[in-house]
């Protein structure tokens, strides 16, 4: 018995070897892979660091950018004699880290925006912490609908809700459209954060709420009732229990407000009348300042770029560890 | 403390009826276990009484205090969840002092409070564990310490020891009883396990499709099963039943019969459906029956299987001379009869008997409508050994037939 075995796996190596040496390298190297699992995970190691690589190269390579711009002097960008293909930085000038602050308070820029950016996130953060937990949690007639009419607000574009909100907050009356009641005066309100915040809040309101709603609907009903029989409201049970377990999801939906908002550019440039840190204007009208009508200082727009982008970095990755350790932190079990 | 009232609580969800037109007084500091089927409400009983869903109709008292709008946290009461319900994002320490820390109590009263909960449920050194890190019986004692810890004016229990090894439920359960004794809480309690029903409560309430079938002391659910229903559900193994009718001479059904005068039922006239109860320990052989103060006419039977358990033997009788098995399902003319004996009793399988019952346990119910009509029947009083119509087999050694003393039960119609 054995022996036939033997004899039998000896012809099938026989017919193997064979085989190889009639097919070329790659049919040889693609049958190696099928069959060795060493050579599989070789390639799924290689495959691996390829599509890192080719991440960390796409997502980087404008930073690097931005870092070679900052330290080649002005005059060495305009005359663009970059060594290709690895674009050194031509020479070396950390001043323009320093020189940011100093042609423009560019400091207050970023202030600005920080500000802008906290205030809307806190208060997307509440109002979609309460709407989420009535959308996710409640069973009410019309939820359906009223969970589409707010996500329809997301659907227009912010630029059709300039022109009336910035009559509104210049002081006009509002007038209701065709009757012409007037409805009420609001208070001059640009060149304020509260310009800014207020249609900010509306516009990143119905993700927030749909990542939240679908975040609170999946807690368990029974750690709600087990709070609310510890002696908690309903309100307590939601930012004790419920929004605790959803921290994944509310670092999620406040990451991508904060951002937004940091970055913004079109609403506060024309909420804020003039490009200047006293009225509100932000990060990105900072950056606009060291372009002026005769010369256009690239090293510290770069710089100030990266000056900018540092307050985000830091808090990503905060949140990320939140998001990491709210995701590792007892599974939702009931 | 604190007294539950329900008065004609009802429970709508939109396809199903859960708790319908319950009325239920629990008094203060009484320990009440609700038994019943799965799905019959006991839970959602229990919810209302907490506050968490609100009943559809009727009110709640706790207390002189009508609670049936107040939110959960004003009603002074602690839950045991069925699902346990620990906040995965707290360790144990966190989950126990979460109420005591909300109504702001100072550290050092915490810490008491927390150790001498953990230490009743024995989960010493775990307070710095997180829920994940717990099998499935210590987290259900985490949840039994939350609640204690908040000293409420109303326990509600909600199955809290189903995930318990057999040891850690005795002790638990010694435990909630020292603990009912040292609170003098009123306790909720739900269970399905019917020694603990048994054993724990003042006063067990039964329930059926939402509906309270019988709340009454532990013994007397058991002797005095208000209706059909109770009779099966408490009790393991279940009850005997035969169904059959009144006839002048007593009961008769298709494979027995016992002799009594019908007269002595009231709310039942002859000629009426009954059916006849008898627990399987109250079954006897005839050959152990000196003890017995009356029993009925032997029955012919043959023993089909034997289950050993340990204490007892259940024995599956076969009623009849012809002794066909007749299959399950048809349960309603079924010739089939459970009996108890002891380990020691040399019985076999596939051996004839002659057995009796024990006359003032017999129970009968009125087949339509299920309600009890007697506990226990009286010998008819004329008749000597004779057996009734249709009693197959001759008398029995009937001797304690002389001491009707005990028989006397009859008198019950709960
Ligand atoms: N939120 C709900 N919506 C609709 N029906 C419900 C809801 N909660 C409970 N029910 C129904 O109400 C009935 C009673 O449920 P309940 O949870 O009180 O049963 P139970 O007696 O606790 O059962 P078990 O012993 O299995 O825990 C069941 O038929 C159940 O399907
Ligand atoms: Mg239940």
């Amino acid at each position: 018995m054995s022996g036939e075995t033997q004899t039998q796996t000896q012809t099938q190596t026989q017919a193997q070897s064979q085989s190889e040496t009639e097919q070329g390298p790659l049919a040889n190297w693609t049958q190696g892979v099928i069959s060795d699992p060493d050579q599989r995970s070789l390639l799924y190691r290689a495959l691996f660091y390829a599509i890192t690589i080719f991440f960390l190269v796409t997502t980087l390579f404008p930073f690097y950018w931005l870092l070679v711009l900052a330290l080649t002097p002005n005059n060495l960008i305009l005359a663009g004699d970059w060594d290709l293909p690895f674009l050194r930085p031509q020479g070396f000038n950390p001043q323009a880290f320093v020189e940011v602050f100093e042609q423009i308070p560019f400091h207050l820029y970023v202030f600005n925006s920080f500000v802008l950016a906290t205030m809307t996130t806190i208060i997307v953060i509440i109002i979609a912490s309460l709407a989420g937990y009535v959308f996710g949690r409640l069973e009410f007639p019309g939820r359906g609908p009223l969970m589409l009419a707010i996500l329809m607000v997301s659907y227009f574009p912010p630029a059709a809700f300039l022109i009336p909100l910035f009559e509104a907050f210049t002081g006009n009356p509002v007038v209701a459209p065709f009757i012409g009641v007037e409805l009420f005066t609001p208070p001059r309100l640009v060149n304020t954060p509260g310009a800014m915040v207020l249609p900010f809040s509306a516009l990143f309101l119905p993700l927030s709420i749909f990542i939240l709603t679908t975040f609170y609907a999946q807690i368990p009903d029974g750690l709600e009732d087990a709070a609310r029989v510890e002696g908690t409201t309903r309100l307590g049970a939601l930012f004790r229990v419920i929004m605790p377990l959803s921290a994944p999801g509310v670092a999620t939906a406040a990451v991508l407000t904060f951002i937004a908002v940091y970055n913004e550019y079109f609403f506060s440039s024309i909420m804020a009348l003039g490009n200047e840190p006293q009225q509100w204007s932000p990060l990105v009208g900072g950056l606009l300042q060291y372009q002026s009508l005769y010369s256009t200082e690239f090293n510290l727009m770069a710089a100030a770029s990266i000056v900018g982008v540092l307050p985000v970095v830091i808090l990503v990755v905060v949140a990320q560890e939140r998001i990491v350790s709210g995701l590792t932190a007892g599974a939702l079990k009931e | 403390m604190a007294r539950v009232t329900l008065n004609h609580v009802t429970k709508r969800y939109e396809d199903v009826v859960a708790v319908n037109d319950m009325n239920l007084e629990i008094k203060d500091g009484e320990f009440v276990c609700l038994v019943g089927p799965s799905g019959c409400g006991k839970s959602t009983t229990m919810e209302m009484v907490a506050g968490l869903t609100k009943p559809s109709e009727g009110n709640i008292h706790i207390g002189d205090v009508d609670v049936t709008t107040l939110p959960p946290k004003d009603r002074g009461v602690a839950m045991v969840f069925q699902n346990i319900a620990l906040f995965p994002h707290m360790d144990v320490y966190d989950n126990i002092s979460f109420g005591l820390r909300l109504r702001k109590y100072d550290k050092e009263e915490i810490d008491r409070r927390v150790d001498h909960a953990s230490d009743i449920v024995q989960l010493e050194g775990m307070l710095d564990r997180m829920p994940d890190e717990m099998s499935g019986g210590q987290r259900q004692r985490v949840a039994i310490a939350r609640a204690i810890v908040r000293e409420p004016d109303v326990f509600l229990m909600d199955e809290p020891l189903a995930n318990l090894d057999a040891k850690l439920r005795v002790h638990m359960r010694t435990e909630l009883q020292r603990l009912h004794k040292e609170l003098d809480t009123t306790i909720i309690y739900v269970t399905h396990d019917q020694a603990e029903a048994m054993t724990m409560s003042d006063r067990i309430a039964v329930l059926d499709a939402g509906e309270l079938q019988q709340i009454d002391p532990p013994l007397v659910c058991y002797n005095e099963p208000a209706n059909l229903f109770v009779a099966g559900f408490i009790g393991s193994p279940a009850m005997n039943f035969a169904e059959g009718k009144l006839v002048p001479g007593g009961f008769e059904s298709e494979h027995f019969s016992v002799e009594f005068d019908p007269s002595q039922i009231p709310g039942a006239s002859v000629g009426d459906r009954v059916t006849l109860g008898i627990r399987p320990e109250d079954v006897f052989t005839t050959d152990r029956i000196q003890n017995l103060s009356s029993a009925t006419a032997s029955l012919d039977a043959t023993t089909d299987v034997l289950e050993p358990m340990g204490d007892e033997i259940f024995v599956y009788l076969v009623l009849g001379e012809s002794a066909e098995r007749s299959m399950e399902g048809e349960t309603a003319s079924s010739n089939q009869l459970l009996m108890s004996v002891n380990p020691d009793s040399d019985i076999q399988e596939d051996e004839d008997v002659e057995v009796v019952l024990d006359r003032s346990k017999v129970h009968l119910f009125d087949t339509a409508s299920g309600h009890a009509l007697a506990h226990g029947i009286e010998e008819l009083p004329g008749s000597g050994a004779g057996g009734g119509p249709g009693t197959e087999a001759g008398t029995g050694g009937r001797t304690g037939a002389d001491t009707e003393s005990q028989v006397t039960e009859a008198e019950s119609d709960r």
